[in-house]
């Protein structure tokens, strides 16, 4: 990037690559609360929504514009600065983390390199970790300015299993890092393509599922937990905290919280993907569009299983009782990530010396 | 990128023992349900450990982790010094601990990481190094001050040391701060290297005397003493033993390296800070012990007074100077661990008897246990034949031999005021007329022992300082 | 190395912008008829009793602190991990040790019950 004029295409690219993503991951959110309305419903052996359009397929639309028709309801009491800040905040970050997430190879424009992925940081793991993490603020904020019981309590206990459940998701990914030797989810994601070969046969591609199956299942359990969706869903367990730390809230604000969580689904199973899953590889083949795009297919597909994975999960699975719930964080995950890394750790350093 | 050398961990294995000792007893304490003394002994043991390892370490001194730690004979006597201390206080606490009913094991672990933390702060030569050194003991001991949970007043002084301490370190981190800003180094040795040419006199002075503030509140000299007297009183006696001694020793070793040591050059800033804070220091203590009744709140201010007395030595500087700053801390720490793990004992029950008017006629009903007291008071007021005695004699030597004619002028008159209230308490056991106060309680024999012992330390030093002097006097001292 | 984020920075404005537009736009368009009992904190329908903002169990407090604790070990093993394969045998003895001690705290806030949250 050394000229001025470099500089423009490097600065038009970036921004026509925010739009789209963006565009693409809020159309995706809309369509994954249609998505989960549908699969719970024939999970229930019901329909899910079927009038708004063929199959329901209108109803996120509908649900948009009446929630921005809605009444806004702020309660009497409530400190209104951050009542307001609090759904702005669970927006901007479980939205900006995206930007980090890579979504397949790159592709050549008129001399230039374009990655797809908005940026490839070096530290892109612990950014989105830092940026979701940051997350938890909206919660707890969003409990306390409403003035209310239900939603302080909400508040309060989700809060607290998110950061019980943090450091098992941290814990779970070290491992990966281990094998993989950066940061940079690119790197890590790249560092999974091929296949290993055992016994002289195409057998395994070099996903690091095969080499850390319990590192993923502690990220993936806590992943459920950071994002506040069933088994764990105890913050908005509407038999006891009726809708927890959203329960004043009313209109877009309300629908904001949905989005971030949402959001923030789509974020855990990306790095679910890119750091267990191998990325974006899978079979490519075809001519030079088909090579680009097939890895983002690949890479959209996993991520489409693993969402699948939450909603089938909602409608399966129970509630647990709240000291289950973080007894679980703290006695079980915790440790077994501890262990893992002790495991890891020993085997790499016994293979590579 | 430094190499890590295995002999790196031998210059500092006293203090890994003490650390793993502290990590087992806490480790042990949810499972020791019953006898949580053998907790108490189990952390004598890791203590003796960890002197025996003190000899290991003398075996191969030097620089360790990348020049931030140093095992030298400087670092070495004060590690043997907070290890004797640390001893005498377990031994002292163990009973207590059962008396009034606060026998937690996690008191041994605390004990024994303030401990770690005080090796740190003499053993170090970065002052970063220093830095966690001071907060290992510190957190550690603001722990210990509160630890009778129940007691308005041990929650007092805990709240309190806690507030203003880390207020005090954050002074220091400041100092430290403006150091690394000046001379891109936090490194002490570096630094006397870079003495010379020093940039910015005006920031250099700033920074010394935020160093200087930030120890001052540690060691708890003018104007920086007001916590001292609430938390002594508020604290466990024998914690009080402890947090009057370890600590204070240990940010005197760090004052000495840094001001006798690595910025000796910084030329009359040091001198006249360190001149006016031991005048203000002894003055405050001594006129301020006069009117006390309480027995913990007068030897509170007595270790101020005390305070000043070391820190006349180290206005002195000089090999001479420092080595009587080493040789006052030592007999420092036996008369005042002793005095005060004594006065618990005597205080009974929830220390409910510490007045002064409790000891009237203790001679009569308890004589073994006046005359024990009346050596820690006398060797305090710095009678002869005690250590007292030549710990302010070698001080004022020093002083004399480096011209402060005026300082030790009114050294000694402070002398002379303190021997009035140390006396105060020997008139009331041996004259006072009428029933004494304190328990009858037989005296444990761990207690006894560390008693005892401290007496022996007394009179030994008192009577053959030659020993410690010469010993002293061979070692090297910090940036001389 | 700064260049890499500044779309990070535009990924920013962009949110931020959606964010707030979403925010803006729903408090123009939404209709606003505020009466006394629909402004009143949920509280299953009876009027509600208090100030919400009371004191609440320690048990966060102490989630607080632990989560700080094992957060900061945590941090401190990411950039282990990543070079990892450099330090070998080296790097897994001075990470054991590290582990060990956190371990025994971990066994102690353990036995001691500070994990039990029904206590």
């Amino acid at each position: 990037m050394a000229t001025s004029s470099d500089l423009g295409f490097f600065l038009l690219v970036t921004i026509v690559k925010v739009a789209i993503i963006l565009w693409v991951l809020l159309t995706a959110i809309a369509y994954l609360t249609w998505l989960e309305r549908k699969v719970i419903g024939h999970i229930q052996s019901r329909w899910g929504p079927y009038l708004v359009g063929p199959h329901g397929l209108l109803q996120p639309l509908a649900d948009g514009v009446k929630f921005l028709f809605k009444e806004d309801i702020m309660p009497a009491d409530a400190d209104r600065l951050v009542y307001w800040l609090a759904p702005f905040i669970a927006m901007v970050t479980a939205f900006l983390s995206i930007a980090v997430i890579p979504f397949g190879e790159s592709f050549e424009l008129r001399g230039h390199v374009i990655p797809l992925q908005i940026t490839d940081l070096n530290v892109g793991l612990l950014f989105v970790f830092a940026v979701t993490s940051l997350g938890v603020y909206s919660i707890v904020l969003a409990g306390w300015a409403s003035n209310s019981k239900y939603p302080l309590f909400g508040g309060l206990r989700s809060s607290a299993q998110m950061i019980s459940y943090e450091l098992a998701l941290g814990l779970g990914v070290v491992g990966v890092l281990m094998i993989s030797g950066t940061l940079s989810l690119r790197g890590i994601a790249a560092s999974q393509l091929g296949f290993w070969r055992l016994g002289g046969i195409l057998i395994l591609p070099r996903w690091n599922i095969f080499l850390q199956p319990v590192g993923f299942l502690v990220y993936f359990m806590a992943a459920i937990a950071e994002t506040n969706r069933v088994p764990f869903d105890l913050p908005e367990g509407e038999t006891e905290l009726v809708a927890g730390f959203h329960t004043e809230y009313s209109s877009f604000k309300f629908a904001m919280f949905f989005m971030s969580e949402y959001a923030n689904m789509v974020t855990v199973s990306c790095l679910a993907t890119l750091l267990f899953f191998g990325g974006w590889s899978g079979p490519v083949f075809g001519p030079g569009w088909l090579r680009v795009l097939l890895p983002v297919f690949w890479f959209c597909l996993k991520v489409f299983c693993f969402l699948f994975f939450y909603i089938w999960v909602r409608g399966t699975l129970p509630r647990f009782r709240y000291d289950q719930l973080m007894a679980f964080g703290w006695k079980f995950l915790l440790p077994l990530g501890l262990a893992n890394i002790l495991v890891t750790s020993f085997v790499l350093a016994w293979i590579h010396s | 990128m430094m190499a890590f050398q295995s002999v790196d961990t031998i210059r500092i294995l006293p203090e890994i023992i003490l650390s793993a000792f502290a990590i087992l007893v806490m480790v042990l304490e949810p499972w020791v349900a019953a006898r949580k003394s053998a907790l108490g002994w189990l952390s004598l043991a890791g203590v003796i450990a960890a002197a025996l390892a003190t000899l290991k370490t003398a075996g191969s001194p030097g620089l360790a982790f990348g020049g931030s730690v140093s095992a030298d004979g400087f670092s070495l006597f004060f590690v043997d010094l907070f290890l004797a201390i640390a001893a005498l206080c377990l031994l002292g606490s163990i009973h207590y601990l059962e008396r009034d009913r606060v026998h937690h094991g996690e008191y041994y672990a605390l004990i024994l990481l303030a401990t770690v933390g005080a090796c740190f702060m003499a053993a170090s030569t970065d002052l970063i190094m220093i830095f966690i050194g001071l907060e290992i003991s510190s957190i550690s001991t603001y722990i210990l001050a509160g630890f009778k949970r129940q007691e308005l007043a041990s929650n007092e002084a805990s709240l309190k040391y806690f507030l203003l301490g880390s207020f005090a370190t954050a002074f220091f981190l400041y100092g430290v701060a403006l150091v690394y800003g000046l001379t891109g180094t936090t490194n002490l040795l570096r630094l006397r290297e870079q003495a010379g040419g020093s940039p910015g006199a005006a920031l250099a002075a700033l920074a010394l005397i935020l160093m200087f503030v930030g120890l001052a509140f540690k060691v708890s000299s003018a104007p920086f003493q007001v916590w001292t007297p609430d938390v002594y009183q508020g604290a466990p006696a024998p914690v009080t033993a402890f947090l009057s001694t370890a600590p204070k020793a240990a940010a005197f070793a760090v004052l000495l390296r840094i001001f006798a040591g690595s910025l000796a050059g910084s030329g009359p800033v040091s001198f006249w800070v360190l001149w006016i804070s031991a005048v203000l220091t002894m003055t405050v203590g001594n006129l301020a012990a006069i009117w006390q009744s309480n027995v913990k709140r007068l030897l509170a201010y007595s270790s101020i007074a005390h305070a000043g007395y070391v820190l006349v030595g180290i206005t002195a500087g000089g090999a001479e100077g420092v080595s009587s700053v080493l040789f006052y801390l030592a007999g420092y720490a036996l008369m005042n661990v002793g005095a005060f793990i004594l006065v618990a004992h005597l205080a009974g029950r929830g220390e409910r008897r510490v007045d002064v008017a409790d000891y009237t006629a203790l001679a009569a009903a308890r004589p073994s246990a006046a005359a024990l007291l009346t050596v820690f008071l006398v060797s305090l007021a710095g009678f002869p034949g005690t250590v007292g005695f030549f710990a302010k004699f070698y001080v004022f030597r020093a002083a004399v031999h480096a011209h402060l004619i005026g300082l030790v002028t009114i050294a000694l008159l402070n002398s002379v005021v303190s021997v009035y209230y140390y006396l105060k308490i020997v008139v009331a056991m041996y004259m006072g007329e009428g029933e004494t106060g304190v328990s009858a309680a037989a005296m444990p024999n761990a207690l006894r022992a560390a008693v005892v012992l401290s007496v022996a330390g007394i009179f030994y030093l008192g009577l053959y300082p030659a020993p410690l002097l010469a010993a002293l006097a061979r070692i090297p001292k910090p940036g001389l | 190395m700064l260049q890499d984020y500044i779309p990070v920075l535009v990924q920013l404005i962009a949110v931020v912008a959606v964010a707030g537009g979403i925010l803006g736009a729903s408090a123009l368009v939404g209709k606003k008829r505020p009466t006394r009992e629909k402004l009143s904190p949920y509280e299953c329908g009876s009027v509600p009793v208090g100030n919400a903002r009371e004191r609440f169990s320690i048990s966060f407090y102490l989630v607080g602190m632990l989560f700080i604790l094992f957060d900061v070990e945590a941090v401190f093993l990411y950039p282990w991990a990543v070079v990892y394969k450099s330090l070998k045998w080296f790097g897994f003895i001075e990470m054991f040790v590290y582990i060990a001690i956190l371990l025994a705290g971990y066994l102690y806030l353990w036995k001691k019950g500070a994990l039990d949250w029904s206590r």
